[in-house]
């Protein structure tokens, strides 16, 4: 029990302070950097809460491949953008920025503490989470199952979704002349 | 941990994005903010599941996943596009809708 607070309090220092650094640092690539850190943090208490298979798609495809992709258009565009926060900034941006994110935490906080009630329902037609994991003998194969039989729909449109944004980033990538 | 602690945390990550996006102005790390967001919620989803007994949240991540990259994929392209006519990738400066 103790170890379990331990561990979820470092976690989410961690967590919030590399987010922090995604926002605060100057050079974009050391904000790609931070962002791979919050990512695999993440993927830490996703462990936590036993989400292996969300945990280890997470590592690869948020970490790995999104954030590839990310540094690779950075390091292609960004490197002599450094100056770019400095310049022309509008006066109170930061301090109106700042106190609109106050506002939204305390809301959210606020909403957390009162209004939040939970109550389940299922719509995968599955049995419970942790009936599921050792009918299936794991984590993958309740996700697989619940995937398939009542998330059908959902992720037959997310192939129509991946072939429009192959298509857009095709049509943006094209050279006109 | 209660369940609260979770949504708590990804209250702030949410909020640090916000922030984000509000304060800086290259579109770059407006992107990253934005992934921040959206791995806030997947946070609270994740949370929500194991709390709830329930793998209907992991299903909802996976999804969020897939719509983050497809996302990140038009955005990059373009950014780049951008950088390619105007080279230059100030959002204050994009203020011309024709190419």
């Amino acid at each position: 029990m103790t170890f379990e607070i331990v561990s979820f309090v470092v976690l989410a220092v961690a967590t919030v302070a590399t987010a922090i650094g995604v926002i605060a640092f100057k050079n974009a690539i050391h904000s790609a950097l931070s962002l791979i850190l919050t990512l695999l943090f993440l993927a830490l208490f996703y462990l936590q809460l036993q989400a292996m298979f969300i945990a280890v798609v997470q590592i690869l495809i948020y970490a790995g491949a999104i954030m590839v992709l990310f540094l690779f258009v950075v390091t292609m565009l960004a490197s002599d953008q450094d100056e770019l926060a400095l310049r022309n900034q509008i006066p109170w941006q930061r301090m109106v920025g700042g106190l609109l994110g106050l506002i939204l935490v305390a809301a959210l906080s606020y909403l957390l503490f009162t209004g939040a009630q939970v109550t389940g329902t299922t719509a995968s037609h599955a049995e419970s989470l942790k009936q599921a994991i050792t009918t299936y003998q794991g984590d993958t194969q309740a996700f697989g199952m619940a995937l398939f039989h009542g998330f059908l729909f959902p992720f037959e449109v997310t192939s129509l979704l991946i072939v429009v944004a192959i298509l857009g980033a095709l049509v943006f990538g094209r050279r006109t002349n | 941990m209660p369940l609260t602690a979770y949504l708590i945390v990804s209250a702030v990550i949410f909020t640090i994005g916000v922030i984000g996006v509000l304060i800086r102005r290259n579109p770059l790390i407006i992107f990253m903010s934005i992934e921040l967001m959206l791995n806030a919620v997947n946070l609270s989803f994740v949370a929500l599941s194991h709390f709830l007994d329930s793998v209907d949240g992991q299903m909802f991540v996976f999804l969020v996943l897939t719509v983050a990259a497809a996302e990140v994929v038009v955005g990059l392209a373009l950014i780049v596009s951008i950088f390619r006519t105007r080279h230059n990738i100030d959002v204050d400066e994009m203020n011309v809708l024709r190419g």
